[in-house]
């Protein structure tokens, strides 16, 4: 804890602690973040699921999947700005704990993706359809995890 | 398969809908508020002035309650800051409680700590 404690003495963090304008901005960068986010990943599930089967799939996977990277960098650069005024706090909230707990869950769940995707024997391609509904599932937790953060 | 079942589209989109339907919560505004005033005395027993809520946690004889105070940069601007009170300080809280009177909740208009007043919500403190 002793760390965090010091990250919320940070000058900046300080500044941003207190902001009328900053935190707000901030906060807002995080939610379009997570808003492109979700979106990706949602129609790549659904991709997967057999939706959208008229769009040619592997431009429409480079793209959403490249649009999901960028969209998560920004979340976590903006959701450690967020974190960093009340890290020592948060940091000792199951609900945040929680939430970090299910992004490595969805981290996990597309390196398996891409595993299953690289193998050309395709011998496990059956388990795509349940590691989307898997992924859609816990992004969206995530995304109810990270709200109750604010409330508890 | 060119598209989804029409069933598990509406489940999907009943799952969404529900997601963000989900029951207001506290803290913004003051719907969940009683409308008369409430008096709250107690001991400080946590303080937080800062992004994104300003609050304070005050032990009533051994019954832990939530203050909430305006947003933080009003909060400071009505001159209460992490300088001006501390933990173990007595401070009286006057505002509106939660509806709900389970819960051990509210929200403050105006503050009191070692004899100094802090209105944090100037244009709401009950008329002297």
């Amino acid at each position: 804890m002793e760390p965090l404690q010091a990250v919320e003495q940070w000058d900046l963090v300080r500044q941003l602690k207190t902001s009328f304008v900053a935190y707000p901005v901030v906060n807002a960068v995080h939610i379009a973040a997570i808003g492109a986010l979700l979106t990706s990943v949602a129609l790549l599930d659904l991709r997967i699921l057999g939706a959208f089967g008229s769009l040619p799939e592997r431009p429409f996977v480079m793209l959403l999947r490249r649009l999901a990277l960028m969209a998560f960098c920004l979340a976590v650069l903006s959701g450690l700005a967020l974190f960093s005024v009340r890290a020592s706090y948060y940091a000792g909230m199951p609900v945040f704990l929680g939430k970090m707990g299910l992004i490595a869950l969805a981290g996990a769940t597309f390196a398996l993706f891409a595993a299953i995707e690289s193998d050309k024997q395709r011998r496990w391609s059956s388990l795509r359809r349940p590691l989307a509904v898997m992924s859609v599932v816990i992004w969206c937790t995530v995304l109810l995890c990270g709200r109750f953060i604010g409330f508890l | 398969m060119e598209v989804l079942p029409k069933s598990i589209s509406l489940a999907a989109t009943l799952a969404v809908a529900a997601l963000f339907a989900l029951p207001a919560l506290a803290h913004h505004g003051w719907s969940w508020t009683q409308d008369g005033f409430f008096e709250l005395k107690g001991v400080i027993a946590d303080i937080y002035i800062g992004n994104p809520h300003a609050t304070l946690d005050v032990d009533v004889e051994g019954e832990l309650w939530r203050v909430e105070l305006a947003p933080p940069a009003r909060t400071i601007a009505a001159g209460f800051t992490d300088e001006v009170a501390k933990k173990g300080d007595e401070v009286v809280a006057i505002g509106n409680r939660s509806r709900d009177e389970t819960e051990k909740r509210m929200k403050a208009v105006r503050i009191i700590i070692n004899g100094k007043t802090y209105d944090v919500y100037a244009d709401r403190v009950p008329p002297s």
